[in-house]
């Protein structure tokens, strides 16, 4: 339980003071790739797709179960969300940013208005119904566990969806 | 995140992230990004400015369609609460 206030503290620390978050951001190293970068090109135009959010902005229904804040290496798990009633039903588990700011207009880290008056102006196809949520920070042990086993997961469920683009926002 | 995009772009979806850490983006290389220099849990922006995340959105989306080279980042211009967001360009095309 220290360890967790300890990680709110700092984050509200460094976001509060950006340029203290330099010390954090060099002290981490992130997995590399040897592989090439993967490649799809947009097969249609804005218009006539159909678009999904993935964030790992550590946001969930009530009803879901909370983020495990408890490992070190994060939690690599993911949520499903339902678009339709996320803005007025949700919960941020995440220790490690501030995310006081998200309480208060969720689109600042998952931007469904924004999106849906998009899709209303003729400009997006059509927004899915279902988006998806990690918690980012994922470390150590539990990197394998996100690229071989929840990505792929989330990535299959979006292909079932019928998802042609997709944005992805951190926290 | 990178590494959730990659495996989604995998799967034959196209994909864009936007990024607050261009540090970790390079090195994770994602397909494609675009870059803000904006406080952690703050990527579209600050509660309440619509037209501040409406712009992040409308050129994260042109991004989609615009890089074509495999793991680019785009720095998008927005100086947090100091720009303009009034004037920033509107729908284009957004076609392949």
């Amino acid at each position: 339980m220290t360890n967790r206030l300890k990680n709110r503290l700092i984050a509200k620390v460094i976001t509060r003071f950006p340029n203290l978050a330099q010390r954090f951001i060099t002290a981490y190293t992130p997995w590399e790739s040897d592989e090439p970068v993967p490649w799809t090109r947009p097969a249609r135009p804005l218009r006539e797709c159909t678009l999904a959010v993935v964030t790992t902005a550590g946001v969930h229904h009530r009803g879901q179960a909370p983020f495990d804040m408890q490992d070190s290496d994060g939690d690599p798990s993911f949520r499903v969300i339902d678009g339709a009633s996320i803005g007025s039903d949700y919960r941020i588990t995440h220790d490690y940013y501030d995310h006081s700011d998200a309480e208060k207009d969720l689109n600042i880290i998952l931007p469904l208005d924004r999106l849906r008056e998009l899709q209303q102006q003729g400009v997006i196809g059509r927004l899915a119904d279902r988006h998806y949520s990690f918690m980012g920070h994922i470390d150590g042990r539990h990197i394998r566990t996100l690229i071989a086993v929840t990505a792929k997961q989330v990535a299959e469920r979006l292909c079932k969806d019928h998802v042609d683009l997709v944005l992805l926002t951190p926290a | 995140m990178g590494l959730i995009q990659r495996e989604i772009e995998k799967c034959g979806i196209a994909t864009i992230g936007i990024s607050i850490v261009r540090e970790f983006t390079e090195k994770v290389r994602p397909p494609r990004t675009v870059f803000l220099r904006w406080p952690f849990g703050h990527p579209l922006g600050e509660p309440g400015n619509v037209r501040q995340q409406r712009a992040v959105v409308l050129e994260s989306l042109r991004a989609l369609y615009s890089i074509t080279t495999p793991g680019e980042i785009i720095d998008l211009p927005f100086r947090w609460r100091r720009h303009d967001y009034q004037n920033n360009q509107e729908p284009g095309s957004f076609m392949p």
